[in-house]
């Protein structure tokens, strides 16, 4: 058992969501970003998909009630009982009743906490992800809170040990604030925009709002309109999808983002690319690159 | 024209295939039919399909160009229109309805029929689950009775009660969580649309077919 001592405003326990059911209206939700969880999990020597904890806005504590391996990356800082743990060694080797304190970075929105044998809460429909807008999943459906405990699972695998060097979350534009460029497929409608409304939003500087969440982004730049206003009849949608609602300010869809939707979507950011966008805080600026075969 | 569906790749990992533009029961058999004959071939790869109005967009893993030549080889426009409107395979589910939602007296006023009348012409016909989306487990069904028609309340509700039985548009539906929502909310159901404790979690599928039996 894992105890958190103090939550953070946002932490969820996530895996790498639900592979299929957007079917049925279900988003793939899981971590924001799965690389770095899957960096994680693999120091601390779980199979890929294993749950962890999702941790974001503010700082917090865990405390450990049995001894356990953990692995916290994309913090800012952790201590270990008072003590600073070296990030060189991002595999923490702890006795029962350590106290591990836990300080974000500014620069980016997500850390992951894995623990070796995974949070082992109970799987819904085959996955540990935390749907919160419907309140299932995860730990009882909702954010940690002070004084959850989370049961850890068993370990089948040594841990890698601690000479692996992990990226962490926001790549390498993180430190500078210049703008982070995401490449693109155009979309589904990227043809009801015109040469114009393409150049504009290609050309364009973007920035991350406040109004982003695990549903989706909203960014703000150069107003790019489609040329026509007649309505698209509801579609499947996905995370990364770049949707132009009525007032031509592209919202990008995220992880636990509706799987349809009617808005025209002008892009796809790719895959490799989306968690990079998933932990720019507030204020950051991206441009967008179109590859599409086509040119 | 030679009648081939559009295939457009929806990011790395899907392709949309475009029937139509527009909400129309035909184009939506359509779509229906696309997906059992994809379904039917088993393409490796595919992970889900999800229907919509006018659209079937085909998840997978892996190479996408082989699926996509698997796709084309079935989207034959000519066939879809042409195959028996008959096939309507979908399972048939009668919900039942307390007629009790807190807009049926502004429903009635609005559309200038009884309360008993806006009950008969939403209960009285069978409708087709168009798609599900918005939340897991809601069912997008149609179409209401012409003389149903109304936009969305101009408010949404921050909290619409799991359910909730609603109406919009030409469409009707469930709430199968509590969740927001704008549409007006005419009658409440103990039937859980969305389970996921259950198999399967959601009730209704795209094709589906539902009709509302009121309930005293």
């Amino acid at each position: 058992m894992i105890t958190l001592g103090k939550a953070p405003p946002f932490a969820t326990v996530q895996d790498r969501g639900w592979r299929s059911g957007r079917a049925m209206g279900l988003p793939r939700c899981g971590a924001m970003d799965p690389l770095l969880l899957a960096q994680a999990n693999a120091l601390v020597g779980n199979p890929p998909g294993t749950a962890g904890i999702e941790w974001a806005l503010g700082a917090g504590e865990i405390v450990v009630e049995e001894p356990c391996e953990m692995t916290i990356l994309g913090a800012q800082r952790v201590e270990v009982n008072d003590r600073p743990a070296d990030p060189e060694h991002p595999v923490l080797r702890l006795d029962a009743g350590s106290h591990v304190v836990i300080l974000p970075r500014q620069d980016s929105r997500f850390l992951y906490v894995a623990v070796r044998g995974g949070i082992d809460v109970p799987l819904v429909m085959g996955s540990r992800s935390t749907y919160l807008p419907g309140g299932f999943g995860g730990f009882e459906g909702r954010r940690l809170r002070n004084g959850d405990r989370l049961p850890v699972g068993q370990a089948h695998h040594a841990p890698l040990g601690g000479t692996v060097h992990p990226r962490h979350g926001s790549g390498p534009a993180a430190g500078t604030g210049a703008d982070v460029v995401l490449r693109i497929l155009a979309g589904p409608q990227w043809n009801r925009f015109d040469d114009a409304a393409h150049r504009d939003f290609l050309g364009g500087r973007y920035v991350v709002t406040t109004e982003s969440d695990r549903m989706g982004y909203r960014l703000s730049g150069p107003v790019v309109r489609p040329n026509t206003a007649a309505t698209l009849p509801s579609e499947a949608a996905c995370p990364g999808a770049i949707q132009i609602p009525d007032g031509g300010q592209p919202i990008v869809l995220m992880v636990d983002g509706p799987t349809v939707g009617g808005y025209p979507k002008i892009g796809v950011i790719l895959a490799a690319d989306l968690p990079t966008l998933a932990q720019l805080p507030p204020g950051r600026t991206v441009r967008f690159r179109e590859i599409s075969d086509a040119g | 024209m030679t009648g081939s569906i559009p295939i457009v790749p929806l990011g790395e990992s899907a392709w949309t295939m475009v029937l139509g533009d527009a909400v129309d029961r035909e184009t939506h058999r359509q779509v229906t039919e696309l997906a059992m004959r994809i379904q039917a071939a088993r393409i490796p790869g595919i992970i889900e399909l999800v229907p919509a109005y006018a659209t079937l967009t085909v998840f997978f893993e892996g190479e996408g160009e082989a699926i996509r030549r698997s796709l084309a080889a079935l989207a034959d426009a000519g066939s879809l229109r042409g195959a028996s409107a008959a096939a309507a395979t979908g399972s048939l589910h009668t919900i039942p309805v307390a007629y009790s939602g807190p807009d049926l007296d502004d429903v009635a006023l609005a559309t200038g029929l009884s309360i008993a009348e806006v009950i008969r012409r939403h209960s009285g016909r069978e409708y087709t689950v168009y798609l599900l989306g918005f939340a897991p487990g809601f069912a997008y069904l149609g179409d209401l009775d012409p003389a149903l028609v109304l936009p969305r309340r101009p408010a949404p509700r921050t909290r619409v009660p799991a359910g909730s039985v609603a109406i919009a548009g030409s469409q009707t539906g469930v709430y199968p969580l509590t969740t927001p929502g704008g549409w007006h909310l005419i009658g409440s159901t103990t039937t859980r649309m969305f389970d996921p404790a259950r198999e399967p979690a959601a009730l209704l599928r795209a094709g589906d077919r539902v009709r509302f039996e009121p309930i005293r």
